[in-house]
């Protein structure tokens, strides 16, 4: 009898955020390819945040496999970029793309030597401003269709940050 | 073949001219109250986070209020600017709100013998910074913190004397407390 697919999962780490997030890209491209854009702007969104969780915890120094967990990481995380002043609603504090992109790059201006490059910085923030004010986790209990163009942007953003993972 | 090149431009948003000169402008007067408001967080190495509070963003898509930010700061710092600011963040009042950025307020308790008329008591908070985004006919007068919130209740009262009891200051409970609280809690408990 083989495992059901919970009991497959990996714990949540930067690793499997990393694959995960290249494998929900590719499935979005197939959802955009069949015509479904909300589907495939539901995907890209989450592919996007954990692209972007994966870079912040990387940043942090955590192991490629250490276990990442609410309590431990990610609330700690989002109350950190709280107190730097930047705008965290609670409503889905977690899946906040902007705010997971804006954490990330005061993250690094924070750092001694590891501030991104002026463009490079505007571009991570451009791509996290651009999923949020279009996606959220929120979006599968709605039965909208995206415009083309709303996929457009989401697809850019997100296949931006997945091709700049290494320099994130 | 062709071949199709797409900038970062594309990605990052042009800078609204107007807003960008008019924000320049409020850079230079550094004013001491009304909007926008304009928050420099410094890191230890020297780069700059700057949120920008002001009713004038609705309806600017996000990228856009960040380059008329980073414009803004060009047009009145000159283009080193640029490399010192690493994030840059446009924000209405409702929306620096919804995020429990502006957790005090001052809200006015008026009685009919008292020497200011709510319509001086809402032209004088809108002067303040109050915003009217939400609700047209209600003027929210919200601050990061005590201090400012306290210094314009104190202008108020310069501004119309004997108002001590009209001006009350409200606080919220945001997120961050509630992060506190449980680090608080945590520590407590070993």
């Amino acid at each position: 009898m083989p495992k059901r697919l919970p009991a497959r999962w990996q714990p949540e780490s930067i690793r499997e955020f990393r694959t995960s997030a290249r494998r929900r890209f590719d499935e979005g491209m197939a959802l955009a390819a069949a015509g479904y854009r909300a589907g495939a702007i539901y995907l890209w969104g989450y592919s996007a945040e954990m692209i972007l969780k994966a870079a912040y915890f990387s940043l942090l120094g955590r192991s490629e496999t250490a276990v990442l967990t609410w309590v431990g990481d990610i609330l700690p995380a989002i109350n950190a970029g709280r107190a730097m002043g930047i705008a965290w609603p609670v409503a889905g504090q977690g899946h906040n793309v902007r705010a997971w992109a804006e954490l990330l790059i005061a993250e690094h201006a924070a750092t001694p030597g590891a501030a991104y490059p002026p463009l490079f910085g505007q571009e991570v923030q451009a791509c996290g401003q651009s999923i949020g004010q279009l996606w959220s986790e929120t979006l599968r209990y709605h039965k909208n269709v995206a415009y083309l163009y709303e996929m457009n942007q989401v697809r850019e953003a997100a296949e931006w940050l997945l091709v700049s993972s290494n320099a994130l | 073949m062709p071949r199709k090149r797409i900038g970062p431009e594309s990605r990052i948003g042009s800078a609204k001219k107007e807003l960008a000169e008019k924000l320049a402008a409020e850079l230079k007067s550094n004013r001491e109250f009304g909007q926008p408001v304009i928050y420099e967080h410094a890191f230890r190495t020297g780069k700059e986070r700057v949120t920008v509070i002001w009713d004038a963003w609705h309806d600017v898509p996000l990228q856009e209020r960040s380059a008329t930010i980073l414009s803004a700061y060009e047009l009145a710092e000159g283009p080193e600017s640029r490399d010192r600011i690493v994030l840059a963040s446009g924000l209405t009042v409702p929306e620096a709100h919804a995020a429990g950025m502006l957790p005090y307020r001052i809200i006015t308790a008026l009685r009919k013998n008292d020497p200011v008329t709510y319509d001086q008591a809402r032209q004088a908070m809108l002067e303040e910074g109050g915003s009217q985004l939400l609700n047209p006919r209600t003027v929210q007068l919200r601050f990061a913190t005590e201090e400012e919130a306290m210094a314009s209740r104190q202008r108020l009262i310069q501004r119309f004397p004997r108002t001590d009891d009209v001006w009350m200051i409200e606080r919220e409970i945001t997120a961050q407390d509630l992060a506190e609280a449980r680090d608080w809690a945590q520590a407590e408990e070993g």
